[in-house]
Order: structure tokens, then C-alpha cells, then sequence
């Protein structure tokens, strides 16, 4: 498929622990370039832990996170999670998606005027081409994105996340509380995102099958450990992915 | 009697241009860390007597005082006082709202009994400016009547200051970098996390402003009653907080009117009451607004406060 050069993202036996608690251990996965990579899994099986302690909103107690941009490969296990948004990676977070008292405009403004603090006109201007990307969003906006369905905040969410030019980003359970109806739409944009923008993704998801129509590849989680993992469409024929959902 | 009223007026004003800075500082901490900071009197009251300090020592040592660098002297002297409170009162308590509110009010209290030792608890003579002198806008001097309007030069500075402050935190907050990012702050930590912003830095850079605020409103204050005490911060708090909850949680501009409402409804009690009425009817009209609209005249509805 492609060599290990390709590595994006290197996570090399992780943990993450609360208290005493064990959230997760001996996670160990990988991101190439031009993949889609879903980390899967029912709930409690530490996904959120695990994305989280890669995005650094919390430590991990034990392991490694490698990052490789075109400056090289570095270590971003510790640091701090605005110094990585500086360096390209965007997160998605799942529960808090916008800022609810400022417009739609105001929203995506701030994905990018932390960033390019001198250049407004690039932030402008990334601003006008996500407002033609989601048109639902230029409809709305002037509109405070707290107004917005549970959808358009999802894909406003998308949309502030891309406002950072990233190379790569990482996605918290993109469907969550989402209608069905708008699973197939949303699905259908990251890909679209990956192919039109290259931003490389891992995305954590409890919605295994919509997940696994755009991902290339899968890790499938089980009690704080990842159970196996392999090609997309490998995975979704996997006898050990519905032991892992239904218990065995 | 026309005269009358309207130089009570325009003590109601101006005193309630204090209180709307006040509520405007306050409201910037509420508004990012989700803390109602209790130490923000003492960041007034230091304030305040960091004018007093610099005249006093430039007379002693140097034989020179000058109002407006001693006004300096004093605002440097509260924005340290802000990040002071930050680090040990705010930081260290990790976001929990009720272990905060209890170390700001334990530092509002160390720093004012501090001050009071030094100055033996005595009410401190205040510098102003320039000598008050008045203006008639209405009538004439010469035949005074029932028509006769008078402001004075300080009414006026004190109605400006108040205008230029909040238009000011209203510029900072909604133009500048550094002012988005206290905002996007105080509504996800999290997301700005993710945005690329330094979320400590924030926080400091929101207590420093806050405090400077807070050593304005101490000044006007001390200009405006000619004297002030090491209890000051802790009675215009309170007045600060009615402001801030009755004007709605969030709200800049809210804060200006019902501040400048609240400074005319304390000068018109005492105009035609008696000044024990006061607090009876801010307090109390504080109360009815509460049960009208929990959530503050200008506020959201629902959003009283998002944790308690």
C-alpha cells in the first residue's frame, strides 16, 4: 500500500489513565497520507480517551505521539494542544462543536485569525471558500450559531476546523446525535474534504458502517484496547468486529 | 427645585458610571473563567490608594505630585493586583466555582485589612485634577429662580470616563485578537484550545484588563467623593455584582445603562428621601427586576448563570 515514510501520525503504545482508572492501553496506531483512518469501537471502549490524549487535552501516562509534517517528524506527546493547532493538526471535538453567542461568520473567523494573526485577507478570503463549500452555511451566516440544527453546527464545526489550512485532522464522533438522514451528507463531505483539500483524517466513531464506507482503514477498540485492525473493507466483514459490539 | 433635580441627576449619573466600570470588569471575568471574582474591590481599592501612594511618596522625597501620573502609578498598581488574585486565588483552584469564590473573597479581605493596617483605618483625602468649577447650561446665575442647571468640569470626566471605558471593552472585545480570544474562551475552553489559542494567557491577559477597570472606577471614585477608605472595594463590589446580575450576565452595554440607571435611582431617593433609603430601593429594585426577568434585563433568557 505505502511505505512507512508515508506516516502521518504515530501513536506507539499509548495509555491513559484517570485516577487509577485505565481509560485505555498499549494503543498503538498509524495515519498515512491520503488516508481516512476510523478508530471504532462501542462505548466505553476509550476512543474519546484516546483521541484526546493525541490532541492533548489530556496527558497520556504512558507512550508516544509522532507527528511528521514537511519540517519532519517530531514528538507531540506533551505538547500543548494550541501549539499543535499552530502546526496544522485540526480537532473536531464532539459535544462543545461551535461557539453559540458569535455569528457563523464569527465562527469560522476564529479558526483562522489565531493562526495568520497578520493576514486578514487570507482569513477572509479561506472564509469565502468555505461559505461556497457549505452552502447552508452562507445562507446562514450572520446568523448566532447557536440557532443552527445539530447538523449545520456539525458541519460549521467541519468547516472552522478547515479555516486553519490544516494538513491533517482529527474528528470526535462526527455522527453524535445526528438524524440519520443527515449521516449519508456528512459522510459523503469528509471524503469530499479528503479528496478536494488532502487533509488526511482519524476519525473516532461509534457509527460503524457509515465510518467504514469512506475510511480506508479501521481500528477496532474493545475495553481499552485495540482488538485488531486492517483494511476498511476488510473490518466490515470481520466476524470479530460484531464480537466486539455485541460482546462474546 | 428644577436646578436641583438635575445636579442630583448628574450625581446619579456620574456615580453610576462607577458602577457600570465596575460591572463591565466583572462581567469580563464572569464571562471567561465563569468565576464571579470577589476580589475585584480590592483591585479598585488598591487602585485607588495607588494614587494616594505616588503622591505621597513624590511629595516626600521629591517635592513633586502630579494627578495624572499618580493615576498611572495606580492603574499599574491594580493590573498587577489582577494578576496577583489570578495566580493565587484564581489558577490554583482549577475551575471549581465554589473554591474560587471563597479564595478571591479571602484575598479581598487579606488585601484590604492590609491596607487598612497601613493607613490605621482612616478615611485618605483625595487629590482631583482640577478645582470643580460650574457650568450653567440652563437658566441664569444672575437670576437664579427655578430654572437654574449647573454641571461641573468633574461630572463631565466622570460621564466621559465611563462612556470611553465601555465603548473601549466594547472595541477590545469584538476587534481586537486578544479580546476574540477571551471571548471564544469564555464560551469553550476546549474549542479554543483547538483554534490555536493560549488559553492561560488568555485568562491573565482577561484578570490584567478587568483590574485596570476596576483601578479606573477606584479613581473616578476617589475624585468624585473627595475621599476614600481600605473598605471601599468591598461596598462597590456589591453595587458592581447588582449591576452585573441585573443587567444580564455577558452584556457589555447592558451594564452601562442599568449602572447609570442604578447610580440615578440612588441620587433620587436621596433627593427626595433621605439618604438611610438609598440601598432600600437599589437593593430592593434589584429584587422586583430579579423576579420580572431572573436573567437580567439585557441577558439571555435561560442563562442566569451556567453553573452554580
Amino acid at each position: 500500500m505505502s511505505d512507512a515514510n508515508d506516516t502521518i501520525l504515530k501513536v506507539e503504545d499509548l495509555e491513559v489513565r484517570y485516577g487509577n482508572v485505565v481509560a485505555a492501553s498499549e494503543i498503538s496506531l498509524e495515519v498515512r497520507k491520503g488516508e481516512i483512518v476510523a478508530l471504532l469501537g462501542p462505548n466505553g471502549a476509550g476512543k474519546t480517551s484516546v483521541l484526546k490524549a493525541i490532541m492533548g487535552l489530556i496527558k497520556p501516562s504512558k507512550g508516544t505521539v509522532e507527528y511528521t509534517d514537511e519540517k519532519g517528524t517530531r514528538r507531540i506527546d506533551g505538547v500543548e494542544t494550541h501549539m499543535m493547532a499552530r502546526m496544522g493538526i485540526a480537532n473536531i471535538p464532539s459535544l462543545e462543536t461551535v461557539l453559540p453567542r458569535m455569528s457563523v461568520e464569527e465562527n469560522l473567523e476564529v479558526g483562522g485569525r489565531f493562526l495568520f494573526k497578520s493576514d486578514m485577507p487570507r482569513v477572509r478570503k479561506r472564509m469565502e471558500t468555505m461559505l461556497e463549500r457549505f452552502p447552508i452555511l452562507a445562507e446562514r451566516r450572520k446568523q448566532l450559531s447557536g440557532t443552527l440544527s445539530g447538523g449545520e453546527q456539525r458541519q460549521l464545526a467541519v468547516a472552522r476546523g478547515l479555516m486553519a489550512e490544516p494538513k491533517f485532522m482529527l474528528l470526535d464522533e462526527p455522527s453524535l446525535g445526528l438524524a440519520p438522514i443527515l449521516l449519508r451528507e456528512l459522510f459523503e463531505m469528509l471524503r469530499d474534504i479528503k479528496n478536494d483539500l488532502g487533509v488526511d483524517m482519524l476519525i473516532v466513531e461509534q457509527n460503524v458502517n457509515k465510518a467504514l464506507e469512506i475510511a480506508d482503514r479501521a481500528y477496532v477498540m474493545r475495553i481499552g484496547a485495540i482488538d485488531f485492525h486492517g483494511p476498511a473493507k476488510e473490518v466490515a466483514q470481520s466476524e470479530r468486529l460484531k464480537d466486539a459490539y455485541l460482546g462474546s | 427645585m428644577i436646578g436641583y433635580i438635575a445636579e442630583q441627576l448628574f450625581i446619579g449619573v456620574a456615580t453610576g458610571a462607577i458602577y457600570a466600570i465596575i460591572a463591565v470588569g466583572l462581567n469580563l471575568i464572569f464571562g471567561t473563567m465563569n468565576v464571579l471574582n470577589m476580589a475585584h474591590g480590592s483591585a479598585l481599592m488598591i487602585g485607588s490608594f495607588g494614587v494616594l501612594l505616588f503622591n505621597y511618596v513624590g511629595d516626600r522625597y521629591f517635592g513633586y505630585t502630579n494627578f495624572w501620573l499618580a493615576c498611572v502609578c495606580g492603574l499599574i498598581m491594580a493590573f498587577f493586583t489582577g494578576l496577583l488574585v489570578e495566580r493565587l486565588a484564581v489558577r490554583p483552584m482549577k475551575g471549581n466555582w465554589w473554591n474560587t469564590k471563597i479564595a478571591t473573597i479571602g484575598m479581598a479581605f487579606i488585601l484590604e485589612n492590609l491596607v487598612t493596617v497601613l493607613t490605621e483605618g482612616r478615611p485618605q483625602l483625595y487629590p482631583r485634577p482640577f478645582e470643580p468649577t460650574y457650568y450653567v447650561i440652563l437658566g441664569d446665575l444672575d437670576n437664579p429662580g427655578l430654572w437654574l442647571v449647573e454641571i461641573s468640569n468633574i461630572h463631565i470626566l466622570l460621564i466621559g470616563m465611563s462612556i470611553v471605558m465601555v465603548a473601549g471593552m466594547v472595541w477590545f472585545l469584538y476587534r481586537t485578537t486578544t479580546g476574540k480570544a477571551v471571548r471564544v474562551v469564555s464560551q469553550s475552553q476546549e474549542i479554543a484550545r483547538c483554534i490555536g489559542i493560549d488559553v492561560k494567557r488568555s485568562i491573565v491577559v482577561g484578570f490584567g484588563v478587568s483590574a485596570t477597570l476596576a483601578g479606573v472606577a477606584g479613581i473616578l471614585n476617589g475624585v468624585t467623593f473627595g475621599s476614600t477608605y481600605s473598605f471601599i472595594g468591598l461596598q462597590l463590589l456589591l453595587k458592581g455584582i447588582v449591576v452585573l446580575i441585573v443587567a444580564g450576565i455577558g452584556n457589555m452595554r447592558g451594564c452601562l445603562w442599568v449602572g447609570i440607571m442604578l447610580g440615578i435611582i440612588e441620587s433620587m431617593s436621596v433627593a427626595f428621601g433621605e439618604s438611610t433609603y438609598r440601598d432600600f430601593f437599589s437593593y430592593g429594585g434589584m429584587v422586583l427586576i430579579l423576579i420580572w426577568r431572573p436573567w437580567g434585563i439585557f441577558g439571555e433568557e435561560g442563562r442566569v448563570t451556567r453553573e452554580v
